[in-house]
């Protein structure tokens, strides 16, 4: 016991009350373990270094808040108070031990900067809590829920913060200054003259509410979004670590396995920690391109439906684990699995439109504070719905069958895949038929020209245009032909693992018959495919995006671009180039500034950047295979996209995939601008003004990078 | 109520090519089954699905030995199990041949029922199924768009070029389904790889009695081919199409005058 804890009226009653409080906090946590404990495993362990380096700056310096800087330092200022104010409610929980021993070194000096710390936040933190609570009530983003149980809980924080405050001042009054707590010290020396019987009733009273509150904050806590005070470290210590653009693996030869995610027993238990953790601070919500254009899917509303979800499993569970005796909705031995198995994810969590509304764009992942897994899950809800229940959109059944029978989503047969290649000034070698003649070695890169370029008329433009940079840089380059099948990405995504499984292995048994150089591929969904997903089924290799390999290829000199002024004598003005961010080479690959190193090598190009760009790009609407469904909720994703397009005025629109080609090119049509604004994938910007870095007489011969961009 | 599907493996359509003597390059093609024939096999599992007294659903086919991978794709949607007519002497059967055969495994069959494709996607001959009932002395209700069984007796709406017919007829029947009865379902994970497991009943011509076939003067065989295909030539290819642009109030205009310039409407 210390000197200042002696002064507070029945200064003991706080330990019972505080462990008591702690007790109850433990048990409910407990109960969420057990919940977690009866879903499926999962083993988010690996590489610790990384998993510590993220909670700094996710968890403890909250980078991701601070996107949106006024929110982010309310939010820092709460947290300061609440991390520096429960050293004091530890000290007078352990009968003033903290404080005994913090203020032991130094005489004090640690103990006074923490005063002095507890002080300063704990002001900032009511001014904090000033503009969340007017958020809520007066300017209102549509991303904030508001409801009793938010609002309570702001209270309960203000006055836990105010009391503190109360108590130190009064304390300060009746006692002389505390050394450090230079602000209630001030507070307090202005009522040194007040009536001492009342000081002394206001610092018990300011002291117990601060205490009372602190424990009902803490019995509250595991049952509402606050719960992320304690598990936000957590969550971000097992956040998944592979790839993002990696789904996860899946077992089909399992023979009594639920395929995918059914019910709450079939998400693995940091999924259902992801639930516990939400904030509900709807940053994922403000970023979903199907939510803004008026579906029914709202990432934050599936997260949150998870927790709901928990709560009901944790409805039949005894706070202190043991048999439960006439319980309806537990089994004998107080287990949560048969409740667990019994709560589906559609129709509860998400509704089946919704599902099937995302296109897995992965903005919500990247807005999240918190590195919650959006994407993940409502593919797995996907996979349960096709692989076991048939339940999908009519129209993809067309897809399905297409990519099983022909291959490839398009339904063309494989004999066509080199038509794009007619009226090329040069030949372009096929794999096999340099295998045949013994010249497999020669082969410097495998082109992956893809499904889109071998089928789509626009986008076999974008492949011709690409296979002239490389011929013009005099890469050996060949392509599959007839032996290439589509990766399986949007097979994959739409939940048909069975088929994506299909073609995976068919393209690894191609690639290892003829052991692949590098690939390079213009298909950011091929690439993500073949480099992040393709190592599943033991198919490591290096994979290149064109945009990398292109700027690769001017980097090292081997191919150059023409005089810019020479080319575009008589043109006074820079050409004004907007660039359209694929999702799956930013958000999923981090390949931001290849595209752009290309466009700079292209002289009189001027980037005129949307303001959704890089990585917190705008999805076109047809990732997640969405490219083979009709849009017939709410308004066109391509549509707000196209707009943004046309707000930066400029003529010229670069892409870098074949969808994004696709659905702006459409989006550009529909807003009557199909004329004005010509879309251009990034090679065919640079083909025109290609030539070989030999012949411009910079340092050739030299080979462009070949490892994967990683 | 159990019914036999007459499920035609063909090649997938588009795919087809001939080889020099005007027989179908099977090597060069992915082998489905026939279109029509998945909605008559679409029509018979909800047939069964809805029978109180349950029932199954056997596949019936007349191919080469490898069609057995293309026919657990029938398995996969819910068919019970299979039979597999193959036999080298049927390379090259014409369509009456093909009706002798099936009709002739079909009597080593019960079932209520017979469903068929109104026709194949290869052959296109759309006879097989009328041949069959012929044959075998079962009511013939063809273009199906609903069946209805019920005490013994089947209803057929008939589609016809002016609206339908209600056909009515005793069971054992045999029925040709069109795509009005329903588009056919995606298998299931647990569908494709149950039907690894289920039984595909292998026959050869010495198994069958074509006892009848021969009274009527009928050979099996390609040899015995009543019609062999002679030429084929693909399809001229189509003109270059015309873009429609404009608002759609102008768009539409363009295509009605260009429809009524060439007195399409």
């Amino acid at each position: 016991m210390t000197e200042a804890l002696a002064r507070v009226p029945f200064w003991w009653l706080a330990i019972p009350v505080f462990w008591g409080s702690v007790a109850l906090f433990a048990l409910e946590v407990v109960r969420h373990l057990r919940v977690m404990g009866a879903v499926r495993p999962a083993a988010p362990f690996r590489d610790v270094p990384r998993r510590l380096g993220a909670v700094l700056r996710y968890a403890i310096l909250q980078t991701r808040l601070f996107r949106d800087t006024r929110a982010g330092l309310m939010h820092y200022a709460i947290f300061a108070a609440f991390v520096l104010l429960s050293t004091g409610v530890a000290s007078a929980g352990t009968g003033g031990l903290v404080e005994a021993i913090v203020a032991w070194p130094f005489g004090g000096a640690i103990w006074a900067f923490l005063l002095l710390a507890r002080n300063v936040a704990a002001i900032a933190a009511l001014a904090g809590l000033v503009y969340a609570m007017a958020r809520r009530l007066v300017t209102r983003p549509a991303r904030l829920t508001l409801s009793r149980s938010v609002v309570a809980i702001l209270f309960l924080i203000g006055a836990i913060v105010a009391a503190e405050l109360g108590a130190l001042t009064f304390e300060a009054a009746l006692y002389g200054p505390l050394p450090g707590a230079v602000i209630t010290n001030a507070a307090g020396s202005l009522l040194v003259r007040s009536d001492r019987g009342l000081l002394l009733l206001l610092f018990g009273v300011t002291w117990w509410v601060h205490i009372a509150c602190v424990c009902t904050f803490l019995i509250w806590l595991p049952l509402t979004k606050h719960f992320h005070v304690a598990s936000s470290f957590f969550n971000v210590y097992l956040r998944k670590l592979e790839p993002r653009g990696a789904l996860p693996a899946m077992d089909l030869e399992a023979e009594d396995a639920t395929f995918g995610l059914k019910t709450l027993a079939d998400l693995s238990w940091k999924d259902v920690l992801d639930g516990l953790s939400c904030t509900e601070c709807g940053l994922c919500q403000d970023a979903c391109p199907a939510y803004a254009t008026g579906k029914p899917l709202n990432p934050k509303a599936l997260i949150v439906g998870i927790r709901e979800l928990t709560t009901e499993a944790e409805l039949g569970l005894h706070l202190v684990p043991g048999p439960s005796i006439g319980h309806a909705r537990v089994a004998e031995d107080d287990s949560p699995r048969p409740v667990v198995s019994g709560l589906p994810l559609v129709d509860h969590a998400i509704s089946f439109d919704a599902v099937w509304d995302c296109v897995t764009c992965g903005a919500c992942v990247e807005a999240c504070p918190l590195l919650i897994e959006h994407v993940d899950k409502i593919v797995g809800i996907r996979r349960n719905l096709v692989l076991e229940e048939s339940r999908f959109p009519a129209e993809i059944t067309t897809a399905f069958r297409a990519m099983e029978n022909q291959q490839n989503p398009w339904g063309q047969p494989a004999s066509a895949r080199l038509d794009w290649t007619r009226g090329l000034p040069f030949e372009v070698p096929v794999v096999r038929d340099l295998a045949k003649a013994g010249r497999l070695d020669e082969i410097e890169v495998l082109y992956w020209v893809g499904c889109a370029a071998a089928f789509d008329e626009r986008n076999k433009r974008v492949a011709r245009a690409f296979a002239t940079c490389l011929h013009v840089a005099g890469v050996k380059f060949a392509v599959l032909g007839e032996e290439e099948a589509c990766t399986g990405d949007p097979a994959r995504r739409m939940g048909n693992e069975y088929v994506f499984q299909m073609l995976a292995t068919r393209n690894i048994e191609t690639f290892e018959k003829y052991g692949p150089p590098p690939i390079v591929t213009a298909c950011p969904h091929c690439f993500n495919t073949l480099a992040n997903e393709y190592p599943q089924f033991g198919g490591r290799y290096d994979v290149r995006h064109h945009t990398s390999y292109l700027a690769s290829l001017l980097a090292s000199g081997r191919l150059a671009t023409r005089d810019p002024n020479a080319a575009e004598a008589g043109q006074a003005e820079a050409r004004r180039v907007t660039l359209h961010d694929s999702c799956y080479l930013t958000r999923y690959n981090e390949i931001v500034d290849a595209p752009r190193d290309v466009l700079r090598s292209v002289g009189s190009i001027e980037l005129a950047e949307m303001s959704a760009h890089g990585k917190q790009t705008h999805c076109c609407g047809a990732g997640g295979g969405r490219m083979w469904m009709e849009e017939t909720r709410g308004t066109r994703i391509n549509a707000a996209r196209t707009h943004q397009v046309l707000a930066t005025g400029a003529p010229t629109l670069a892409t870098s995939c074949p969808f994004c080609m696709t659905m702006l090119r459409d989006g550009l049509a529909d807003a009557g601008a199909g004329d004005k604004v010509s879309t251009l994938d990034v090679a065919e910007i640079l083909a025109p003004v290609a030539i070989s870095g030999r012949t411009a007489g910079s340092k050739s011969g030299e080979l462009p990078v070949t490892r994967a961009e990683r | 109520m159990r019914i036999v599907v007459l499920a035609k493996p063909v090649p997938d359509a588009g795919q087809e090519r001939l080889r020099n003597d005007f027989r179908m390059d099977r090597e060069a093609t992915t082998e489905v089954i026939n279109g029509n024939d998945e909605y008559a096999l679409e029509a018979a599992l909800k047939l069964v699905e809805a029978s109180p007294d349950g029932g199954e659903v056997v596949l019936l086919a007349m191919a080469p030995d490898h069609a057995q991978e293309t026919l657990r794709k029938g398995l996969a949607l819910g068919a019970a199990s299979a039979v597999l007519v193959t036999d080298p002497a049927l390379e090259g059967s014409c369509a009456l041949t093909t009706a002798h055969v099936l009709a002739a495994a079909l009597r080593e069959l019960s079932f209520d029922l017979v469903i068929a494709g109104v026709d194949t996607s290869d052959g296109g001959g759309g006879v097989v199924a009328a041949g069959v009932a012929a044959l075998l002395g079962l009511p013939y209700l063809s273009y199906a768009a609903r069946i209805e069984p019920s005490d013994g007796r089947v209803r057929v709406r008939r589609i016809t070029p002016n609206g339908y017919e209600v056909l009515e007829a005793p069971m054992p029947a045999l029925i040709s389904a069109t795509q009005a009865l329903g588009a056919p379902r995606y298998p299931t994970l647990k569908g494709i790889m149950g039907a690894r497991r289920k039984e595909i009943v292998i026959r050869t011509l010495a198994d069958l009695d074509l006892a009848g076939a021969r009274a009527r003067g009928v050979e099996v065989g390609g040899a015995a081919a009543t019609a062999r295909v002679t030429g084929s030539r693909p399809r001229a290819p189509r003109g270059t199409p015309k873009v429609v642009q404009g608002s759609p109030a102008e768009a539409a205009q363009e295509v009605v005058t260009f429809l009524a310039e060439r007195r399409l409407i």
